[in-house]
């Protein structure tokens, strides 16, 4: 008789009517109608305890406020988020939340982006009525990143939930009780050692939990925030780089629920100053040893490209990069095609062990230890060397005829590499003792500062944005291969990334009918069909 | 409207003379020489009378163990119209938040005094004040030690026995 139920309910949310599924929460329900419901306690990613009180609604007929994030959608029902009752409660709350707080904004890192800075500049009152003295923690080293400011915390405990239900390591803890409960680590133990830990300073709603990485950097509002992909791993979690003044102040998970939904590892965290490194290749460079001389990219390409012709008929070998964009990859396997065709390298340090987020196994810090080898291998290229990302680039750096290096630091290599080659072309963000031999050093952008798209492990492809300036003359890799295969007079020049990527369908469907507005935001997982041809 | 031309015929040589325009000007001159309302002061043995709302060049307030006021929380960079104000905060060794660097580049700087009114700590200060000739134009960018050392009186507009104004 149950199942007759319909399973959909029809209420009205501050005078409009939303119809939701049977069982959704107060809360999401006026989130359907754009309402947001000031709350603390609650996250997407957790349980709800409704301790925060603030999500407090009146709903017609009950008794007494209703906390909106438990409380589920009725049919019929007439809830007032915003009126009377409801915006009283709320002020009431916000005033309580104050009594201790000690309201040093200027010096908390969470000024800007704090909710309770945001619910009592909205509703609180202007001015507390409490006489009596706040009681003072200070601050308290959690071990890890992480940084506890006792004074400023709401108690909503997410951080506690989040080690219990997300990392499954139960570090974090609620002692004493009433006005003296604070969160507290077990036995000095603190978060050494775990390594998703640093999403709970994320999901803090408040400055309690503060990184150390970022204590003190940079003002919140003058960060801008760019959508990208996480570099350290193939799980190819969805970030947003934080950046200032051209550089990369620190890096915060994006939801995506398909990949990372809200969290992010500790070491893609702190995997970022990499960006920020100094000493880039501003110019394309001609010339081998002494003879090496700066020229401007018109001159430098003409060059190369006569020196290609001169080549042209020798064998042709490349060593990319699984660090470079699906569209870098699929430029230099355009290039060599063109060039007659040979085998292209890529070496992929590789991780012991996995680190599983326990509570949701689909998100792990995986093995391969760069974003996108799994577009490498899509574009038919090949991986060598060993675990730790060395070797195997023996025959590469021997190699008679054209050789050309994209991405790869070639960091192992000694002052031989290449010396044997007719032309040895490399593309790369910096000089490298293996790079003497180079016929041209090209200067190209890293991720951080173009336009392009990552194929993660499971052949999802995810867009990301340019949040910094290149250096000086760099450009992406594609824009230099595609327009050095225009300038031999063999193909059109794409002129944006999307067109880069649009290229890849006609060249060898590696990516299917894929494209960048499907893709958008959240990424699209390349056709079954098309990973097939493509291995 | 169509143009008009007026032609203006320029005086022949010797046909005007520019006598009588010379002793008035002359006559202003000498009743100024022997009767002295005039605004001009002796500077610099007189000083003139600053405005209470005058904001000159600043300067940083100290504790008593000499430390800046300054908490670095960024207010100042944010709220100056000029963009004159370089900031970069840090922990200092007691955990503080404190400014490693505090530029003020006085060229820059329009003298609204936003910069202490937006200020949470009553640590930066527009002075009451006007006399800053340098001999560089480097001089004129104060950096924390020399916006710290600066002695001259703040404005009118802060009154230290109410530092809030409540």
């Amino acid at each position: 008789m149950s199942d007759a139920k319909p399973s959909t309910v029809t209420l009205t949310i501050d005078g409009r009517e939303v119809t939701v599924p049977r069982g959704t929460t107060l809360l999401k329900a006026a989130e359907a109608l754009g309402t947001r419901v000031p709350h603390y306690c609650y996250h997407d990613g957790l349980s709800s305890p409704a301790m925060c009180r603030l999500c407090l609604v009146e709903v017609e007929g009950a008794p007494k406020p209703m906390p909106s994030c438990v409380t589920a959608a009725q049919d019929g029902q007439v809830v007032l988020t915003d009126e009377g009752r409801a915006r009283e409660m709320r002020e009431g709350v916000l005033e309580f939340y104050l009594v201790n707080h000690p309201l040093d904004c200027p010096i908390c890192d969470q000024s800007g982006e704090c909710k309770l800075q945001d619910y009592v500049h909205a509703e609180g009152r202007a001015h507390g009525r409490s006489r009596e003295p706040k009681r003072v923690f200070g601050r308290d080293d959690f071990g890890g990143d992480v940084l506890f400011y006792g004074d400023r915390c709401v108690m909503c405990t997410r951080c506690v939930r989040f080690m219990n239900e997300v990392e499954r390591d139960p570090r974090l803890t609620v002692v004493e009780r009433g006005n003296r409960s604070v969160i507290d680590t077990f036995f000095d133990e603190g978060l050494d050692g775990t390594k998703w830990s640093g999403n709970i300073v994320d999901i803090c709603p408040v400055g309690a939990l503060v990184s150390k990485d970022f204590l003190f950097k940079q003002r919140a509002w003058d960060l801008d925030h760019t959508p990208s992909v996480c570099t350290g791993c193939s799980q190819g979690c969805n970030i947003a780089l934080h950046t200032r003044d051209n550089l990369v102040q620190r890096v915060k998970p994006r939801t995506n629920l398909d990949v990372n939904a809200f969290w992010m590892c500790d070491h893609g965290r702190h995997d970022y100053e990499w960006m920020n490194q100094g000493e880039r290749l501003e110019a394309p460079l001609a010339g081998r040893g002494s003879e090496r001389i700066a020229l401007g990219w018109q001159e430098a390409l003409t060059r190369l490209a006569a020196r290609l012709d001169e080549a042209d008929g020798t064998s042709v070998r490349a060593v990319a990069s699984p660090r470079s964009s699906n569209e870098d990859l699929a430029a230099l396997r355009a290039m060599v095609d063109a060039l007659g065709g040979g085998t292209i390298e890529f070496r992929l340090p590789m991780a012991a062990d996995e680190d599983v987020l326990e509570g949701m196994p689909t998100l792990a810090r995986r093995r391969e230890l760069a974003p996108n080898h799994r577009g490498a291998e899509l574009l038919g290229m090949k991986r060598v060397g060993d675990d730790s990302g060395a070797g195997g680039l023996d025959e590469a750096g021997a190699h008679e005829g054209i050789l050309i290096v994209l991405g790869d630091a070639l960091a192992d290599q000694d002052t031989d590499f290449g010396a044997a080659a007719d032309l040895f072309v490399m593309l790369g963000t910096h000089d490298a003792v293996a790079a003497a031999n180079a016929d041209f050093l090209l200067p190209i952008s890293m991720h951080a500062e173009q336009e392009g798209t990552f194929t993660n492990r499971d052949g999802r492809i995810q867009r990301f944005w340019p949040g910094l300036q290149p250096p000086g003359a760099a450009r992406p890799a594609w824009l230099i291969l595609r327009a050095l295969a225009s300038h031999r007079g063999e193909a059109t020049l794409p002129g944006t990334a999307a067109e880069a990527f649009a290229a890849v369908a006609e060249e060898s469907g590696a990516f299917g009918d894929l494209d960048y507005p499907t893709v958008g935001t959240r990424g699209a997982v390349v056709p079954e069909r098309a990973a097939l041809a493509g291995d | 409207m169509a143009v008009q031309v007026k032609v203006v015929r320029r005086p022949e040589p010797g046909s005007t003379s520019y006598l009588r325009a010379a002793l008035k000007g002359m006559a202003l001159t000498f009743k100024h020489l022997v009767n002295p309302t005039s605004v001009t002061l002796k500077y610099p043995e007189e000083q003139p009378e600053l405005s209470p709302r005058w904001r000159g060049t600043h300067r940083m307030e100290v504790h008593a163990d000499g430390r800046p006021k300054c908490v670095a929380c960024g207010l100042c960079p944010t709220v100056c119209p000029a963009n004159c104000i370089r900031l970069v905060g840090g922990e200092d060794d007691q955990g503080n938040r404190y400014p490693i660097v505090y530029e003020i580049d006085e060229f820059r700087c329009i003298f609204c005094g936003m910069c202490q009114e937006v200020c949470p700590v009553e640590a930066i200060h527009v002075g009451r004040h006007f006399e800053n000739g340098e001999y560089t134009r480097e001089r004129f960018v104060y950096d924390l030690d020399r916006l710290m050392e600066q002695d001259h009186p703040t404005t009118l507009l802060w009154d230290p026995s109410d530092p809030r104004s409540e």
